[in-house]
């Protein structure tokens, strides 16, 4: 079935890898490169391929420090990506049809 | 976007939120190694009265908080320098144990020791404290067992009203252990558990 009712999602959002990185980053203060590339199942390339789409639309900050020795790079949500994705998620509800939305809620 | 697609990417959110929750970086460390200090400090206390040397008590007990607060303070300093993502649970579960770490120092120590009130209260105030702050990690990290956990030390504080004042600080033993360093072991069996999603690379 598809669904072409409804405006088309934000396109920035729209995509395995940065939806799966907002969600992650959501529910954290920061999250360095590594741990996203981890919970995300990407690569080095694909990950910052993605960040910085993130970044370019201002959903996210990028921010690179060392601890100790070892170069580290921390990311973090902005108050413009939780909109966002939060505007993302209202959209997604609309796009089910009524059963699903329901069974979604649950 | 066809129906399928939107459903797996109401998955891939779920998963992640999932995963990131999971991600429980508080190892239980620390709380094992208070109830381990605390109970030292108890087992000191009694030595001293037996070797009637009660004026070292309160020296017995600073030497042991300052031991727990070195160690938390080295805990911390590495799990900065190693942890992956803070969450906001996380960030919540800092403050409160500072706060009541404050809490434990004034109320333990400071106050009694300027004779606001007597040191036979110590342990019903302590466990009351330990209470709130067993209950309310629960509620941060959403696990119900340590909820139930603060309200034991509750029961426990009430418990203890009718044991003779001497007494009392053996009264807290048990309950250390029971609602103290059984749920820090937990904690750390967790910890353990959802390590390969915190682990360096």
């Amino acid at each position: 079935m598809t669904i072409n009712k409804f405006p088309p999602l934000d396109p920035v959002i729209h995509s395995q890898v940065r939806l799966a990185v907002l969600s992650v980053l959501i529910g954290v203060k920061e999250a360095d490169f590594n741990y996203l590339k981890k919970v995300t199942e990407t690569t080095d390339g694909n990950l910052s391929t993605h960040l910085s789409k993130l970044e370019e639309a201002g959903y996210m900050t990028i921010k690179k420090s060392f601890k100790g020795k070892k170069p580290v790079t921390t990311c973090s949500i902005t108050e413009k990506g939780k909109r966002a994705f939060a505007r993302y998620l209202e959209a997604l509800k609309d796009y089910l049809p009524p059963a699903s939305n329901q069974e979604t809620k649950e | 976007m066809d129906e399928h697609e939107l459903k797996e990417e109401i998955r891939l959110i779920k998963d992640m939120v999932e995963k990131t929750r999971k991600t429980t970086a508080e190892s239980g460390a620390v709380f094992i190694f208070w109830g381990f200090v605390i109970i030292a400090a108890i087992i000191g206390t009694y030595a001293l009265i037996y070797f009637s040397q009660p004026r070292w008590i309160w020296i017995n007990w600073i030497a042991f908080m300052a031991l727990g607060f070195i160690f938390s303070a080295i805990h911390s300093s590495r799990r900065d320098k190693t942890e992956k993502a803070k969450t906001y649970a996380q960030i919540n579960f800092e403050y409160l144990c500072k706060g009541c770490a404050i809490v434990f120092v004034l109320m333990g120590l400071v106050f009694p020791m300027l004779n606001i009130y007597s040191y036979e209260v110590i342990p019903i105030l302590m466990a009351t404290i330990g209470g709130l702050l067993l209950f309310v990690t629960g509620v941060i990290y959403e696990l119900s067992f340590l909820k139930w956990c603060g309200g034991l030390w509750w029961v426990g504080a009430l418990a203890m009203i009718p044991i003779p004042g001497d007494y009392r600080s053996l009264a807290f033993i048990p309950l250390l252990i029971v609602g103290y360093l059984v749920p820090g072991f937990i904690f750390n069996s967790r910890y353990r558990k959802n390590r390969p999603a915190n682990d360096n690379q």
